[in-house]
């Protein structure tokens, strides 16, 4: 059962290589400049797939800590706490690329534009979240408190979504999810898809190797927990001696 | 920096942070892995 996960794991993870290779080769080399930005429009290969992947993440943190609440069952927790990570990695590429980016199209590295904000806010929303996931010392606590927090953080994702309609702001509007369909020519949209399957597919490798993590580190705790349960009961006796 | 190093310096940074990411992971995957089966190893010494 492990070994096979492994190869499912190792499969994903090859495949998520072979379509960032293409995507990343038609989005650098085939796909033309454009018009207004020039080569610069080209790191939108890696933004935009970016986010997106890490509001994917956060959607699977939403929903297993849901799941988690409702059923108590470890498991659940275990998704989500990996996808917070992953979520995080993501949400980091994509505040970094915006901010080079910004610098090389606005002059700036950082500015406090609502789009920008809300997306460092995602961040420290999720690593507050792992925050507290590491320094609980119960577990059940730490899941409970952290379900709680990520459903909440969740919110702040279609406040983001919305927040370049919402107010003014220096950030450009959808270009892909929006009515009338997107507004991306199909040579500039093939690449962007390709790499937004790669980097799901990434996402989904890491997330099976880290839930693999989450597992034996749930395994070793249960270890430890029966060998101390064992000792106590080997001791009991002789403790309740010298209370008599 | 011309456009194009802006665009190199945006791909360095995010293949930096996926492949540290991934060698990070690896190392803590191996690191419970060598912690587990030591201590299920002392463990079956103990009962045995």
């Amino acid at each position: 059962m492990m070994a096979s996960n492994r190869v499912a794991a190792r499969s994903v993870g090859a495949g998520a290589g072979l379509l960032l290779a293409i995507g990343l080769y038609l989005g650098l080399v085939v796909a033309p400049p454009d018009a207004v930005q020039g080569e610069l429009q080209r790191i939108m290969y890696l933004h935009v797939p970016s986010i997106v992947t890490a509001y994917l993440a956060f959607f699977v943190v939403f929903c297993t800590s849901v799941l988690y609440l409702w059923k108590r069952d470890l498991r659940y927790d275990a998704v989500a706490v990996a996808s917070a990570e992953i979520g995080v990695v993501f949400t980091g590429i994509t505040l970094a690329t915006g901010s080079i980016w910004g610098k090389s199209t606005w002059g700036v590295w950082w500015t406090w534009d609502a789009r920008l904000t809300l997306t460092a806010i995602l961040f420290t929303i999720y690593v507050g979240y792992l925050m507290l996931r590491s320094f609980a010392e119960d577990p059940r606590a730490g899941a409970r408190y952290g379900a709680v927090l990520a459903i909440i953080g969740f919110l702040d994702i279609p406040m983001n979504h919305f927040a370049v309609y919402w107010w003014r702001t220096l950030h450009q509007p959808s270009s892909i999810l929006r009515a009338g369909g997107p507004s991306v020519a199909s040579v500039m949209l093939l690449p962007l898809a390709i790499n937004f399957m790669g980097l799901v597919l990434l996402y989904a490798y890491f997330l099976l190797e880290r839930f693999r993590l989450e597992r034996i580190r749930h395994k070793t705790a249960e270890v430890r927990l029966k060998r101390g349960r064992k000792a106590y009961e080997r001791e009991r006796p002789m403790h309740a001696g010298e209370s008599g | 920096v011309g456009h194009w190093g802006f665009v190199w310096l945006a791909y360095g940074v995010g293949t930096a942070v996926l492949s540290g990411y991934l060698v990070l992971l690896k190392g803590r995957l191996r690191d419970a892995g060598a912690e587990l089966s030591a201590l299920e190893q002392d463990g079956g010494r103990r009962t045995r």
